[in-house]
């Protein structure tokens, strides 16, 4: 019992008296000192940028240390540890100017490269913007073009149908165009087409082909000779015969409508043969904007 | 006889020369060390380390101050050891002015350049729209 209480003591005394015998002279501030001077070591910045202050740090903490190995006052030691920790704090705030002005030089540089970059970057917005507008320019001709090549074909188109129109003697009236097909094209009593008469339907129908908008109304009309109800069922059988005959043709059914007004509106005084001729016929009346025909009055 | 007095005298002359010397260079640095502390003072003055490390700049003048009363009150010793110390914490106060002032204008580069770099961006983006 007693010897297991006397080892621990004795080991601390043996401890001490190592620690006496074997710890040179030194004190808390030359200990600071080598700690610093330790960091300024392994801060590759500070042997680069600053060896002069870093040789003089150097030199100095050798002096303190030499005198601490000389065992020489504490009082002087912590002179000569003051002024290395002095001097190495020195050597770290040399090399962090120099980094910082190194920092400085090369922010300089970057700058100017930036500067660059934006002036080529200004002037190539400048190409691009000039190119695009060039693009501009001429998809705007290209169209133009294309406008002024489809107005002439539209005038073409228009002169043709003009002169269609001219063909079958058609007249501009407040109801529309008229084409007036004669008794000629009609046999005498009959309600089927001559082939005249065909010929004179294949032309309304072409004009109506190019005039996608455009819907007839057609109206048949006879002499006063017969009864009166003879004549209006003949005149809208003319009527009839003529729309279909368009519609053989190809025009859509919808677009035409019929009337038979029998003697009615004259044009002629039906006094002799000729005059009564020139009222047997049919006319076309045609709406080229597709706004419904007026009936008459 | 003779030879021993003249031996006692050169050893007496010496002792003297070595007195004086010793007296000598006790004074001539110790007011050298102390020039140059000053210089170093004002040096780190100029700098601007007033305000950039006040803390050291104040224990340069401090020590400078004891510095001159020591030389005036001829305690040598003192005077070049406080002399040493003062130019040690000047050419701190300098050296950490130095790398105030040069990290402040790095750091202000480098935010010019973070704006110049945002605005050349900022032109790219407006001008490809």
């Amino acid at each position: 019992m007693k010897k297991l209480v006397l080892l621990p003591t004795a080991f601390a005394m043996s401890v001490m008296f190592a620690a006496c015998s074997t710890t040179p002279t030194t004190t808390s501030q030359l200990d600071q000192a080598r700690g610093d001077f330790m960091a300024a070591q392994s801060n590759p910045s500070v042997a680069a940028n600053a060896p002069l202050e870093f040789k003089a740090a150097s030199d100095a903490l050798d002096r303190a240390n030499t005198a601490a190995a000389k065992k020489e006052s504490l009082d002087e030691i912590d002179k000569l540890a003051y002024i290395a920790k002095q001097k190495i704090a020195t050597a770290q705030e040399a090399a962090k100017a120099k980094q910082a002005e190194a920092d400085v030089a090369n922010a300089a540089r970057q700058r100017d490269e930036i500067r660059l970059q934006a002036r080529t970057a200004e002037a190539n917005n400048a190409k691009a913007a000039a190119d695009r507008a060039k693009a501009d320019a001429d998809a705007a001709r290209m169209q133009a073009e294309a406008a002024a090549n489809s107005a002439r074909d539209e005038a073409a188109k228009n002169a043709a149908l003009q002169q269609q129109l001219a063909d079958l003697q058609a007249k501009q009236t407040e109801r529309g165009i008229v084409i007036t097909l004669s008794d000629v094209l009609f046999q005498v009593d009959r309600a089927e087409l001559s082939a005249e008469g065909m010929r004179t339907a294949q032309k309304v129908a072409d004009v109506l082909a190019q005039e996608p908008q455009s819907i007839v109304q057609v109206e048949g009309f006879t002499d006063s000779t017969g009864t009166s109800s003879h004549n209006l069922e003949l005149s809208q059988r003319r009527a009839e015969s003529v729309r279909n005959a368009l519609i053989g043709l190809g025009v859509p059914s919808a677009k035409i409508a019929t009337r038979g007004y029998g003697e009615a509106y004259p044009v002629a005084s039906n006094s002799d043969a000729g005059s009564r001729q020139l009222n047997r016929r049919v006319e076309i009346v045609l709406s080229q904007n597709g706004a419904p025909i007026a009936n008459r009055r | 006889m003779m030879t021993m007095n003249a031996q006692w005298q050169m050893l007496c002359g010496m002792a003297v020369l070595i007195g004086l010397s010793g007296c000598a260079s006790d004074k001539t640095p110790a007011t050298a060390d102390v020039a140059v502390s000053r210089a170093q003072v004002a040096a780190a003055t100029s700098a601007g380390a007033a305000d950039l490390a006040p803390a050291e700049m104040q224990a340069a003048r401090e020590k400078l101050m004891r510095a001159n009363q020591a030389l005036a009150a001829k305690d040598y010793k003192t005077a070049q050891d406080l002399a040493t110390q003062a130019s040690a914490d000047a050419q701190l106060a300098q050296s950490k002015a130095n790398s105030a002032k040069a990290t402040t204008a790095a750091d202000e580069l480098q935010n010019n350049i973070r704006l110049l770099r945002e605005e050349v961006q900022r032109a790219n983006a407006t001008s490809q729209q």
